[in-house]
């Protein structure tokens, strides 16, 4: 399998690994590590917008891990899936309890655009992909690339509405349409 | 089972997945999840639907941070008794012997004063009320409640690292969290209840810890998730 898509080898590693850091060996958490720091510090820089805070958020991140490994459940998500949500929500919370830059560059709405130009080229690898992301490029181009950046960027509804330059009530319900939209593309409620 | 949410309430859970709520809608989200189970379902319904995504972040080269993560690891000490009292919560946790399996749990209990407490417990098993309260972070507490002296004794097995403060909260019928102090992150924390509160402290109630600020405690609500929650039970 080409592209960035882990391969089942990796993924299965990935999952030993965690469920030795669930039985306390240290060596295993050193391996998660190894094997994900890169990803995971892409999505804590990602959010955080600060380097710094990002190597501290990481950190956290990794520690969260030794501590949940057990509650982690190969049936129901992938194990990068997994560490990954652990990184993002944790990395949203250090901005909300700090503030975080409340303007976004206009470089970054060039980066919505290229998350949903670059989706094409991993259509072969549409298999392994999940379905949302099928779900979301159904979506209306300003509901998808809202809901977009604030998954990636960790933007909040006020963010969101500065950077589109659109009402507050508007952007709410661009998302909100976009939710439902989702949910029912999804299938699952 | 739980009275299915409204719309409203399900895209407030899908905002509060997303990230996309500040200030007191945030909070207020959050204080929701704490005291409505349907809500909190809901918002993990949510995650479990959007996480995916993660897949398309872009990696990033970290500075070597697993020195950094060791030393911490190792800070956090005796881990070992207490990832086993975890593995035991969290594999026990909705399997109706919850009370049956406590004084198990708190034989298993590190720390000085084990065999105090399940003595308590062993000569007044009608007296007393407990809870174990536990987090996605680690959190893990005990609580013990001594009604004739309305006097809540409140555990601290294993709590994260954080300049702020454990609150303790207790959520009764009506959702809505009522603070009981602050309480130690280590050792045992005798909290008196105050008399309007102790009707409160009853079998199916839930105890939450929230992490808050030290100034202006107890506070008026929670500011953030709770950190480690549980219910009373009666044994």
């Amino acid at each position: 399998m080409a592209g960035d898509i882990p391969s089942q080898s990796d993924r299965e590693r990935l999952t030993a690994a965690l469920s030795r850091v669930a039985a306390g060996e240290r060596a295993a958490l050193r391996e998660v590590h190894d094997l994900t720091a890169a990803k995971l510090f892409g999505v804590c820089l990602r959010i955080s917008h600060d380097r710094e805070a990002a190597e501290d958020i990481l950190q956290d991140v990794y520690l969260k891990v030794w501590n949940r490994a057990g509650r982690f459940d190969a049936a129901r998500a992938s194990p990068i899936t997994w560490l990954c949500a652990i990184a993002r929500n944790t990395a949203i919370d250090w901005r909300r309890a700090n503030g975080g830059p409340t303007l976004v560059s206009d470089d970054h709405a060039a980066e919505i655009a290229d998350d949903r130009a670059t989706a094409p080229e991993r259509i072969e690898a549409m298999q392994e992909r999940a379905r949302i992301f099928h779900c979301l490029d159904s979506l209306e181009l300003r509901q998808g690339g809202a809901i977009r950046s604030a998954f990636f960027d960790g933007l909040t509804y006020v963010q969101l509405a500065e950077r589109m330059k659109v009402p507050l009530g508007t952007m709410k319900s661009w998302v909100r349409r976009g939710l439902l939209q989702l949910r029912e593309c999804l299938g699952d409620g | 089972m739980a009275e299915p949410l409204t719309r409203e309430q399900d895209m407030l859970a899908a905002e509060l997945a997303l990230g996309l709520l500040e200030g007191e809608e945030r909070t207020g989200a959050l204080r929701l999840v704490l005291a409505d189970p349907a809500f909190a379902a809901a918002v993990d319904a949510w995650r479990a639907r959007l996480d995916p995504l993660c897949d398309d972040f872009a990696e990033a080269t970290p500075p070597d941070l697993w020195p950094a993560i060791e030393a911490r690891l190792a800070a956090q000490g005796n881990g070992d008794t207490v990832r086993q009292l975890r593995f035991w919560r969290w594999s026990a946790i909705g399997s109706g012997a919850v009370a049956a399996s406590l004084a198990a749990a708190m034989l298993l209990l590190p720390g000085p004063d084990p065999v105090t407490v399940v003595r308590e417990v062993v000569r007044a098993p009608d007296q007393v009320a407990v809870a174990q309260l536990g987090g996605e972070a680690g959190a893990l507490l005990a609580a013990n409640y001594d009604p004739g002296e309305g006097t809540l004794r409140i555990r601290a097995i294993d709590m994260p690292q954080s300049e702020l403060a454990p609150e303790l909260w207790v959520i009764p019928a009506d959702g809505v969290p009522r603070s009981l102090g602050l309480v130690g992150a280590s050792g045992t924390t005798r909290v008196a209840v105050p008399a309007r509160l102790r009707a409160l402290i009853i079998d199916g109630a839930t105890l939450a810890i929230t992490m808050e600020p030290v100034a202006g405690a107890p506070h008026a609500a929670p500011s953030s998730a709770p950190v480690a929650a549980g219910k009373i039970s009666k044994i």
